[in-house]
C-alpha cells in the first residue's frame, strides 16, 4: 500500500520535473533562421562563386590549366608600353565544381572563391559569366531584384 | 409571432456559437503550433501575417478545396456520416457553457437545470463518431485507433464523472449558472477535496480529448493517424474541427466547475472565461509535448487502479466533509 503511494508521488515529481524542462525551453530564443530575410554569414573557406580581382591577375593562365572541368577561358593582348592587359575572363559555372584549385594555384590571390550560395537561376546564359564584368553577380547578391 | 422571433433568436444564436468554435479551432490550432514550437526552441509559423496568425486561415481554405478521397472498400454510409458525428455532439455542448455576460445580456444558450448532466451525456456520443470513423475505414490501424479509443474513453469517463460529482455535491446544482454562482466567494479548485477532484479531472479531460500523453488512438508511429488515416480534405477538417472544439469544452468546463467559471474582478466576465479557458488549453498543450505517450496497458491501469479509486475515497471524503 506504501509503494503505492509513493509511487505515484514519484510519477508526479518526474512529470513536474519534465515540465520544467520544457518551459525553461520556451523562455529560449528560437534558433531558427528565417532564411530568406535572415542569412547566416558563411564560413571562411567556404567555396561559393569564383570571382576575380582583375588588378592582381598576372595573366599566368595557371587557374585556366588547373581546373580540371575547364571551366575558365582567359585571353590578353600586350600594350604599347609592353604591359599584358585581359580582353577577356569568362567562367562557366555550368561547368565548374567549386573545387577551389584555381583559388589555391593563383600566385597573387587575385582569382578566389567568394561567399555566394544561391546561384541558382532560370537562364543558361546567366551561367556563364564575364569576371571582368563588374556588375557580374548583382542579381544574386541582392535577392529583391527580380 | 412570438414563435418566429423564438425562431430568429435561434439563427443568430447557433450561427454565433458556429462561427465562435470556427474561429475559436482555428486560433487553437495556430496557438498549438506557436506552443510547441516555442517549446522547440523554434518559431512555428511566421509568414502568413502578423507571427503566422492567418496560417490556419491558409490551412482551411487548403483544406476546403482538396479533393475528397474515398478509398476503395470502405463502409460508404458509416464512413460518410462520422465526421458529423464527431463533430455535432461538441457543437451541441455549447449549449450549456456559461460565457457569463456582457452588456446585461447572459451568454448561455439555454441554462438547462441539468447542464453538466446535458455535457456528460452528449460529449459521451463523441465516441461514436470516432468508432464509425474506425469501423468504417475498412483499414486495420484506423479499426485498432477506434478500438482504443472506445476503450478509453470508457476507462476515463467514470474518473471523470466521479470528479465533477464531487463539484455538483459542493455546489448543490447540475445547473452551470448555479455552479459558478456557488463560488463566488471562493472558488472550488482552492478547496482540498476539489482541488484532487480537479487534478483527477484535469487527467481524465485529457483522455477524452485524445490529446497526449493519452493519445494511443492515433499513435502516429503505430497507427499511421488511427481512425481518420483515411480521411481527406473536407471530412478530415471536421475532426480536426472536432476535436479542438472539444478540447475548448473540456477546459471551459474545468473553467467552470472549478475556477469559478466567468467570475473574476475588473475585467468582463466574458474575458474572464475566456482567459481561464484558454489558460487550461495552455496547460493541456503545455502536457502535450512534454510527455511521452503511454502505453495501452499503462492506460488503463491507470484509469482503473489509480485514478477511479482515489477519486471514489475523494468522493467519500468530500460527502463526510459536508454531512459532518
Amino acid at each position: 500500500m506504501i509503494r503505492y503511494f509513493i509511487n505515484i508521488i514519484t510519477g508526479a515529481w518526474s512529470l513536474i520535473i519534465g515540465l520544467m524542462v520544457t518551459f525553461k525551453n520556451t523562455l529560449r530564443r528560437g534558433v531558427t533562421i528565417q532564411y530568406p530575410t535572415q542569412k547566416l554569414p558563411m564560413t571562411d573557406r567556404f567555396r561559393g562563386l569564383v570571382d576575380l580581382r582583375a588588378e592582381k591577375c598576372i595573366k599566368c593562365y595557371q587557374c585556366a590549366k588547373i581546373c580540371p572541368t575547364g571551366c575558365l577561358s582567359i585571353t590578353h593582348k600586350e600594350t604599347p608600353e609592353k604591359k599584358k592587359e585581359l580582353v577577356t575572363f569568362k567562367y562557366n559555372m555550368e561547368l565548374c565544381c567549386f573545387c577551389g584549385f584555381c583559388d589555391q594555384i593563383c600566385p597573387t590571390q587575385a582569382i578566389y572563391m567568394s561567399k555566394i550560395y544561391e546561384i541558382a537561376t532560370y537562364d543558361h546564359e546567366k551561367l556563364r559569366i564575364d569576371l571582368l564584368d563588374s556588375e557580374k553577380y548583382s542579381e544574386w547578391l541582392n535577392p529583391n531584384v527580380k | 409571432m412570438i414563435s418566429v422571433l423564438t425562431f430568429i433568436i435561434m439563427i443568430i444564436v447557433g450561427a454565433t456559437v458556429l462561427g465562435f468554435i470556427a474561429v475559436s479551432a482555428m486560433f487553437l490550432i495556430w496557438w498549438e503550433r506557436k506552443v510547441s514550437a516555442h517549446i522547440q526552441t523554434r518559431y512555428g509559423p511566421m509568414r502568413v501575417g502578423w507571427h503566422g496568425v492567418l496560417q490556419s486561415v491558409a490551412d482551411v481554405v487548403k483544406l476546403l478545396l482538396k479533393e475528397d478521397i474515398m478509398p476503395a472498400g470502405v463502409d460508404k454510409w458509416i464512413w460518410w456520416f462520422a465526421p458529423f458525428f464527431a463533430v455535432v455532439p461538441s457543437v451541441m455542448v455549447f449549449v450549456c457553457v456559461p460565457f457569463g455576460n456582457i452588456f446585461g445580456i447572459t451568454l448561455i444558450p439555454a441554462d438547462l437545470n441539468i447542464g453538466i448532466l446535458y455535457i456528460l451525456a452528449i460529449t459521451s456520443v463523441c465516441i461514436l463518431g470516432i468508432f464509425m470513423a474506425g469501423w468504417g475505414s475498412n483499414n486495420k490501424y484506423s479499426l485498432l485507433g477506434a478500438m482504443r479509443s472506445a476503450a478509453q474513453m470508457i476507462s476515463y469517463e467514470i474518473p471523470l464523472i466521479l470528479s465533477i460529482i464531487t463539484v455538483v455535491m459542493f455546489a448543490g446544482s447540475l445547473s452551470m449558472q448555479k455552479i459558478v454562482e456557488a463560488q463566488s466567494k471562493l472558488w472550488f479548485i482552492f478547496q482540498p477535496n476539489l482541488a484532487i477532484a480537479f487534478l483527477i479531472y484535469l487527467i481524465s479531460a485529457l483522455a477524452e480529448t485524445n490529446r497526449v500523453p493519452f493519445d494511443i488512438p492515433e499513435a502516429e508511429s503505430e497507427l499511421v493517424a488511427g481512425f481518420h488515416t483515411e480521411y481527406s480534405g473536407m471530412k478530415f477538417a471536421m475532426f480536426f474541427l472536432g476535436e479542438y472544439t472539444n478540447l475548448f469544452i473540456v477546459s471551459a468546463i474545468a473553467a467552470t466547475l472549478f475556477l469559478g467559471g466567468w467570475q473574476g474582478p475588473f475585467l468582463p466576465p466574458v474575458v474572464w472565461f475566456l482567459i481561464k479557458t484558454y489558460g487550461i488549453i495552455t496547460l493541456m498543450m503545455w502536457f502535450r509535448w512534454t510527455f511521452a505517450r503511454v502505453r495501452v496497458d499503462q492506460l488503463m491501469g491507470f484509469s482503473w487502479k489509480v485514478l477511479t479509486p482515489i477519486s471514489f475515497a475523494n468522493l467519500a471524503v468530500a460527502g463526510w466533509a459536508l454531512l459532518k
